[in-house]
């Protein structure tokens, strides 16, 4: 028992982190009035986003190991004394490969253009970093007297922004094929600049769902739209189905979610680096210049999740009883608490989403040039359209979402029905009695492994 | 969950629609992944015996290491007798045929004039004794050749590290461990101090059809 428990420990160590940074972040921000925009700057980008960015570079390697029955890395170990030479899960690794990147000699090729080559990793780590100032981390709150919102900025434009910096990180990339003078690293910049230009029409319509069913753009408001509940079944303890954009728009979120995968040019849709063939575009780029074009990887990784889990998975809010928690005497004379609770639930939500990526990257092979482009043309670009007309339509017919919703629900269960029904082979062929067999349920499928 | 091959892959609504299989796919990910995150993770070095959820299958070497075959031909040893000196008896066999010559033996004599057990037994013991590791292609006809069984290669260490060439050249206080091993047709039994009957003491082929 030794081993879940040494994880659950860690994970409620993560949490009592998190949720202690959160409640820095709002006392901070209501002690220094005039600096609460740095303060969140600081301390959501270069401490959340950065800090989890970071550690993603190392639970990768280490959760990935994990999907392929590995250990990973626990080599590297740092020899303090309550610690026992402990391998501490393998991130001490994050040490070794950040110093091993800023010692390593910063080569430029005789034949690059120097300037732009310097100024691509830049151009490649600056917007992603940017996109992440419209997601709100918590609700506002009073705090000594003082509201304190836990967003970095509301452009009235919110959404679109997003969309915006998102299409000026392909700068960043193809800048760093070109310069590079080396073919191999100008195919990866055209793949690039091709793959995420294709990317960014689906990218657009498959948030257009969500933007018609709560008429807002603004992330703040599309997150309060959330709140609410669809059907409430005991309004006493909270209890019911919450407008989450899930549930109302689950094409959208598969579109949105496939989209801005793309774009972060991770593996199914890794032409652009495209290791087996081409290096990719940043195959001149060595020590610190080539880390800064993974970080932004994987801050892409943490923005993603953080958007989607704003826009479909309710941003901060809890799924059920959050009207409960507000209510109790405590909380109640203490806002600020329900704020922490509530930013904790939110990164959580990122965690699990950037879980759930790394999860995919190591999942499924890599798609062929021309699947990428199938895809992105002759899928989701119909999808998307289709999705917007039938959502607007439904949204017209009845305001209260419920239509939505129903339609909603519908499409998760066809696909859950369909992922879960038979084990691949035709019902048909199995049962002649025509009776579907009993099919154990998917996470027992096989319990017998080898598979 | 084995995947059927007559199953035309481009007619089935789930490859077709293709988030279903790949949520499945996930759930193989997913399983794995719980499984050795919460499985402890049995360090049994027999990887096909081990017990628990895990399934990882690695044997870290240095702290883990997997039991090496009986026949295994491991780093030499120069056998102890009980009183732990070696059981050799300097007779140049294992020189001999060793085909790669890296055996180097001087040998002692026992002074007859001494009254100690074992020179009334033995004539001989090596007063040096130097294998040179790394010109041995640890064939093991040393341990063939050996007629009282005073060489052996089952230390089930192999390629030890060394600073030096000379390190590798190992002598007897490098050789001689192990646990010590006697014969009852052992010579050195026949001392005044062995409780071991006379017959034992004999050589084995003398024993042939003594019955």
């Amino acid at each position: 028992m030794a081993r879940p428990l040494t994880i659950v420990g860690a994970m409620l160590f993560i949490l009592g982190a998190i949720a202690s940074l959160m409640g820095v972040a709002y006392f901070l921000a209501a002690l220094l009035p005039s600096a609460g925009r740095l303060v969140q700057i600081v301390i959501l980008m270069l401490v959340f986003v950065m800090v989890i960015a970071s550690l993603l570079t190392i639970a990768e390697r280490k959760w990935s190991a994990m999907m392929q029955d590995r250990i990973g890395p626990n080599r590297a170990r740092i020899d303090l004394p309550i610690l026992r030479d402990s391998a501490l899960m393998g991130v001490p690794h994050l040490a070794a490969d950040a110093l091993k990147m800023l010692f390593k000699e910063d080569f430029v090729p005789k034949a690059a253009n120097g300037f732009l080559f310097n100024l691509a990793p830049i151009l490649a780590f600056g917007p992603v970093f940017a996109l992440f100032a419209i997601v709100p981390v918590g609700p506002s709150v009073r705090v000594l007297d003082r509201v304190v919102p836990m967003v970095i900025a509301t452009p009235d434009f919110g959404v679109l922004f997003l969309f915006a910096i998102a299409s000026l990180a392909v700068y960043g990339t193809s800048l760093a094929g070109w310069s590079s003078n080396n073919k191999l690293a100008l195919l990866g910049g055209v793949r690039a600049a091709s793959q995420m230009i294709s990317y960014e029409v689906a990218l657009g319509l498959s948030l257009v769902g969500m933007m018609v069913a709560f008429s807002t753009v603004q992330l703040p408001e599309l997150i309060d739209g959330q709140a609410r509940y669809l059907w409430l079944f005991s309004p006493r303890f909270d209890l019911g189905l919450p407008a989450w954009g899930i549930f109302l728009q689950p094409v959208g979120f598969v579109l949105f979610f496939t989209a801005a995968f793309a774009e972060t040019k991770r593996t199914p849709f890794d032409l652009p680096e495209g290791d087996s063939e081409i290096i990719g575009y940043f195959v001149e780029y060595s020590g610190m210049k080539f880390g800064m074009f993974m970080i932004s990887e994987f801050i892409e990784v943490v923005v993603l999740s953080a958007v989607s889990t704003a826009i479909f998975f309710g941003g901060y809010h809890l799924p059920i009883g959050e009207g409960w928690l507000a209510r109790r005497g405590l909380i109640a004379n203490h806002p600020w608490i329900l704020g922490v609770i509530l930013s904790t639930v939110f990164w959580i939500k990122v965690v699990v989403l950037c879980w759930l990526q790394l999860a995919i990257r190591w999942t499924f092979p890599r798609f062929r040039y021309d699947q990428v482009q199938a895809l992105g043309w002759k899928m989701l670009l119909p999808l998307g359209l289709l999705n917007v007309f039938i959502s607007g339509a439904l949204v017209l017919w009845d305001p209260s979402l419920r239509a939505l919703a129903v339609v909603g629900l519908l499409e998760i269960g066809i696909v859950a029905a369909l992922t879960v029904r038979g084990e691949g082979h035709p019902s048909k062929i199995d049962s002649p009695a025509g009776s579907s067999p009993s099919v154990p349920a998917l996470t027992g499928a096989s319990t017998t492994g080898h598979d | 969950m084995a995947y059927d091959a007559s199953r035309n892959p481009s007619q089935d609504v789930r490859e077709r629609i293709y988030l279903p299989e790949l949520l499945r796919g996930l759930a193989v990910t997913t399983r794995h992944f719980l499984r050795n995150l919460f499985g402890q993770r049995d360090t049994n070095a027999s990887v096909l015996n081990r017990k628990g959820r895990s399934l990882v299958t690695t044997v870290q070497y240095p702290e883990e290491r997997v039991a090496y075959p009986p026949g295994y031909r491991g780093l030499h040893r120069l056998v102890p007798r009980e009183d732990g000196k070696p059981r050799c008896v300097a007779c140049y066999m294992c020189a001999t045929v060793c085909p790669a010559q890296c055996i180097y033996i001087e040998a002692g004599e026992y002074d007859p004039a001494d009254s100690s057990a074992a020179s009334r037994v033995i004539e001989k013991f090596p007063t040096t004794f130097v294998i040179d590791e790394l010109r041995c292609i640890v064939c093991g006809l040393c341990v063939e050749a050996c007629p009282k069984d005073a060489i052996r290669m089952d230390t089930a260490t192999h390629a030890p590290s060394e600073y030096t060439r000379q390190g590798f050249v190992y002598d007897i206080p490098k050789l001689l461990n192990g646990p010590p091993v006697s014969h009852s047709s052992d010579p050195w039994k026949r001392r005044e101090s062995s409780e071991a009957p006379e017959h034992q003491a004999l050589e084995p082929h003398t024993r042939i059809g003594e019955t």
